[in-house]
């Protein structure tokens, strides 16, 4: 494994709206550690989640590099991008977007569908990850039958499933109250230290943010500030 | 979990708008079910005609006459295997609404020239041997209870006895079946000989001759021999194939092919109206959920083939459900207008084309939505949600 | 809040504000009833058009004999014997010459239906002068009449118009007798318009009848005449014919024909229907759900729930009634006045023209009304009990 999971070499992100030309990032320069438990804070408009869709490889620069495992990632093709995303990234969402009509194991079976695994495999992995987040008692509830929290912890599981290097959380206690929000929030933690994954959180919220290795301010694009936590 | 699994869920997640278009589809294939296995029955005359089958009728009109005499002539033709005639009886049995399609033709050679005609070598004997003997289909045998060894009296609505009267007495002698499920088992023969001695007027008279050919290919050949060999007589003849007969016959009704397929038609562009925009719908809900699938890494073109396989399944369940009642209600169907199409049956060709029909309207209410879903923009369908 | 008209109005309001939104999905609805009402019309107007071509054929005041269980001109034989013994009968009205009634010949011979270029039966009517007389309503739209005693005939607008080869001026052979068509002629619409007519003796040579005819009609003192002329029938062993009114036996020949279509066409309509019903219900529960922020958000601001269900119902009626007008207009349009030709009673051409009527476009209406209300009835009945908490949810 390189020291550097991800290197952002001179990212520049613009649209185009409304015939006027919106730049997010220019020529951006990051490295990510492997191992790493980042949040990223900053205000709306910040560039965090067009930071996160990059990382995730769901959107494309306009110019400049991103690696990723000492591979170039931003100029894969569509299906390209969406192989490695199947492979290397778990996702988590702020509103948990589990599939309504599956139940919690089939949520969480899902990633495994763009695997080869076997039948046998994909349900022992599937219980091995709905038993991390301590669900292994609802496998076969309907998210509408589920709680907040619980199914937050889902889209935890189905983000390890089929164990990426990498997680991308975009708000993932945004939904939530204080005390569920903690008990997300230890059980990434706790993903970071024991299971070595490499956490990007976006988050506007200080008190998540204190659960990370490290804090990155963004602002108009550009970090401002970078904290270390004890 | 497969991709059917997928499908199968994203279908039935709805229940009330799931039933209501697969309701929909149910009807309009029922439909086509049920006219298409009238249109087939119709036209069964036409599809089960033999090639080498002809029929000679009078020139003015298939209902005019031609003298008996025609027989030993035109059996001297080269080309011809067998001939044999028949007379329209116009019969009923008891009362004048319960009508029997019976025909007086020549029994020796009644059973040579229609081989779909299946009876029994014993009742084929009896019916040889009783000059007043009769056989009759399975179906019309049913509907009024005959049996063999049974002595019916039959009315004419044309013909009447010399003795006086409209009523002839028949030996039941043979009940026959057809060769394939779909031949005619509602008509009655029976000895042309006892008819034409014993009727008031029209003797020496056939209604029509029907003949075999040594080969489909001497038809027109036989054709034009016999209607030259009594060209410019009092009785001139018109010779077709059976088929050829036959159609025209169909035809007089009036172009029910063309009811059956407007119908047909206009039931299926409703639905496809319907069903089209319930896929649309359906999948523009799902724009949030589609774009998660492709976060996770779902290429495009699953993404494509699961919405396209969730209308083809749509279409399809309705589809055969409807094509399943509509061979219900047609096996129903088949007892009660045994009289007016006896050959009704759902054919398997008609299953087949509804089948084709079927992946035929899921792929076109699901190419839209599916094309939608592959080209979705995961960064705008998320913030659009 | 005002009073329940004005709330309905600003939930109507918001209702047709809305539906560019549900653009596709409304015209399909509309549509799908469009085609069941203009289905259902077709089949409709051509069970009528049949029905009034042939149950309109008969006067009551003509009785028409034929041999006993004929029960179609086709089939019948008379003898000339029996023909002067009924006319003798009572109750027959007479003239100068005496008894009014024509003794007619019936028999069958090819044309060419243009529609399918396939032979089909064609009656040809072989009729004395008193007979022509018996039809007040026949008039020689060209040509001339037939002379007595030759190979000439007339033919029957229909017949002209479907079938091939009866042009004004057209030899015809028939067997080995040349005939020749001398004039067209036209019956306000009736059968006989389908017919040809000829002279009774040249038929009855040229099928070699003899002195045979195959009915006989009767002109009656008036309709309640007939039961004597009936009782005398039957008192007479030589006789011993079927009698009837010439109404009633048209009545019997249109029966069975205009039954089918009839037993045809309204299964059809409904199955068809409850096809678009299952459309209007997915079109209205789209819309209810699509306005369900903006219903509740009403309901919350203290719309009363009956505003909410009208409002919803309007909606579907008007789609529906919407798709019945379209439906009607293309039955009309495309179905009105067509004529086509079907086998008849005795196993001749009858031409008829589809024939639409404003009960028929009623029956139609009612239907899309039915589709309407039903489909927007209970999706109403959702928007009326939507929670209020709605309007405050997330989106």
């Amino acid at each position: 494994m390189t020291e550097n999971l991800f290197e952002l070499k001179k990212v520049s992100k613009s649209f185009v709206k409304a015939k006027e030309t919106i730049s997010i990032f220019e020529g951006l320069d990051m490295t990510i550690k492997a191992g790493d438990f980042i949040a990223i804070m900053g205000p709306s408009g910040s560039g965090k989640t067009t930071l996160l869709n990059l990382l995730g490889g769901v959107d494309q620069p306009t110019s400049g590099e991103i690696h990723f495992d000492g591979k170039r990632i931003d100029n894969l093709s569509e299906n390209g991008l969406a192989a490695w995303r199947a492979a290397n990234v778990g996702f988590i969402f702020q509103f948990y977007n589990l599939m309504p009509m599956l139940s919690a194991a089939k949520n969480v079976e899902l990633p495994l569908l763009l695997t080869g695994l076997g039948r046998s495999r994909r349900k022992a992995s599937v219980e091995a990850a709905l038993k991390l987040v301590g669900l292994d008692d609802r496998a076969g509830h309907l998210p509408k039958e589920m709680s907040g929290g619980q199914q937050q912890r889902v889209a935890i599981a189905r983000a390890i499933v089929s164990d990426p290097k990498l997680m991308l959380c975009d708000e993932p206690t945004g939904d939530l109250d204080r005390a569920t929000a903690d008990e997300i929030l230890k059980m990434l933690q706790l993903l970071n230290r024991e299971f070595g994954k490499t956490i990007v959180m976006v988050t506007h919220d200080p008190e998540a943010a204190k659960y990370a290795k490290k804090t990155l301010h963004l602002d108009k694009g550009e970090f401002v500030k970078e904290e270390l936590m004890a | 979990m497969s991709d059917l699994y997928l499908i199968f869920k994203n279908l039935t997640r709805r229940k009330l708008r799931l039933s209501l278009t697969l309701f929909a589809i149910f009807v309009a294939f029922l439909i086509f079910g049920v006219l298409s296995s009238f249109n087939k029955a119709f036209n069964s005359g036409i599809e089960l005609s033999a090639d080498d089958r002809m029929v000679v009728v009078n020139k003015i009109n298939f209902t005019q006459p031609l003298p008996i005499a025609y027989v030993n002539k035109a059996r001297a033709i080269e080309g011809i295997d067998v001939l044999t005639w028949c007379n329209w009886f116009g019969g009923y049995y008891q009362d004048p609404k319960n009508f029997v399609a019976a025909m007086a033709c020549d029994a020796e050679t009644l059973l040579d020239v229609y081989p779909e005609i299946v009876l029994p070598e014993d009742q084929k004997k009896a019916f040889m041997a009783n000059r007043q003997g009769l056989i009759a289909g399975q179906s019309i045998a049913a509907k009024y209870g005959w049996k063999v060894g049974d002595r019916i009296p039959m009315n004419s609505n044309i013909f009447s006895q010399k003795t006086g009267g409209s009523a002839w007495d028949f030996d039941v002698e043979g009940i026959y079946t057809g060769s394939t499920e779909q031949f005619d088992t509602n008509s009655v023969y029976f000895h042309y000989k006892y008819f034409d001695e014993s009727r008031s007027f029209g003797k020496d008279f056939a209604g029509w001759l029907i003949l075999r050919t040594t080969d489909p290919a001497l038809n027109d050949q036989v054709a034009n021999t016999i209607d030259t060999m009594f060209a410019n007589s009092f009785y001139e003849t018109s010779t077709d194939s059976e088929k050829a007969f036959n159609k025209a016959f169909i035809a007089q009704i009036g172009n029910i092919a063309m009811i059956v397929t407007s119908v047909v038609g206009a039931a299926f562009f409703t639905i496809l109206l319907i069903v089209g925009n319930t896929m649309v719908l359906a999948i523009r809900e799902r724009t949030g959920e589609i774009a998660v699938m492709k976060t996770l890494g779902f290429p495009a073109a699953r993404i494509f083939k699961l919405v396209l396989g969730e209308s083809l399944l749509l279409s399809l369940i309705g589809g055969l459900l409807g094509i399943g009642a509509a061979w219900l209600i047609i096996g129903a169907m088949k007892a009660a207008l045994a009289g007016i199409l006896p050959t009704l049956v759902l054919t398997p060709d008609v299953a087949l084309t509804a089948l084709a029909i079927m992946v035929g309207l899921g792929f076109l209410t699901g190419i839209v939505p599916a094309l939608s879903a592959h080209r979705l923009n995961i960064i705008t369908a998320m913030s659009r949600q | 809040m005002g009073s329940l008209i004005s709330q309905i109005n600003a939930v109507v309001a918001m209702n047709v504000k809305s539906l560019p939104q549900r653009a596709w999905m409304s015209a399909a609805t509309v549509f799908a009833v469009a085609i069941v009402v203009a289905v259902l019309l077709a089949f409709l107007a051509m069970a009528n058009g049949f029905q009034a071509t042939v149950a309109g054929t008969g006067a009551r005041d003509v009785a028409i004999a034929m041999r006993q269980g004929a029960q179609a001109e086709v089939n019948s034989v008379l003898m000339k014997e029996q023909v002067d013994l009924l006319s003798a009968g009572p109750g027959i009205a007479k003239n100068e010459t005496g008894p009014i009634v024509s003794a007619e010949l019936y028999v069958i011979v090819d044309g060419i239906k243009k529609a399918s270029d396939t032979k089909a039966n064609l009656p040809l009517r072989g009729l004395s002068e008193a007979g022509m007389k018996m039809r007040g309503d026949l008039k020689i739209i060209e040509g001339r009449m037939f002379q007595p005693g030759t190979n000439e005939l007339i033919v029957g607008v229909g017949a002209l118009k479907e079938f091939e080869g009866f042009e004004l001026g057209r030899e015809l052979t028939f067997a080995r007798s040349r005939w020749t068509v001398v004039g067209v002629f036209s019956m306000d619409g009736k059968v006989a318009e389908s017919e040809l007519w000829a002279d009774i003796g040249s038929v009855q040579s040229l099928f070699q009848r003899g002195n045979s005819f195959q009915t006989v009609r009767l002109k009656l003192d008036d309709p309640a005449a007939l039961e004597q002329l009936k009782a005398y029938n039957e008192a007479d062993p030589r006789l011993k014919l079927d009698i009837k009114s010439e109404a009633d036996y048209f009545a019997d020949q249109a029966s069975g024909m205009s039954d089918l279509i009839m037993y045809l066409g309204w299964p059809l309509g409904i199955a068809m229907a409850f096809g678009a019903l299952a459309g209007a219900l997915n079109t209205m529960y789209t819309s209810v759900a699509s306005r369900a922020r903006e219903i509740a958000t009403l309901r919350a601001i203290g719309f009363g729930g009956t505003a909410a269900f009208v409002g919803t119902l309007a909606e579907s009626m008007v789609l529906a009634l919407l798709g019945g007008l379209i439906g009607a207009i293309a039955a009309f349009l495309f179905f009105d006045g067509i004529t086509a030709s079907t086998l008849g009673g005795s196993f001749t051409q009858v031409v008829f023209s589809f024939k639409l009527s404003p009960a028929l476009i009623w029956q139609a209406a009612v239907l899309a009304l039915i589709i309407g209300f039903i489909g927007g009835v209970f999706p109403a009945w959702r928007a009326a009990r939507l929670p209020v908490v709605v309007a405050f949810r997330a989106a």
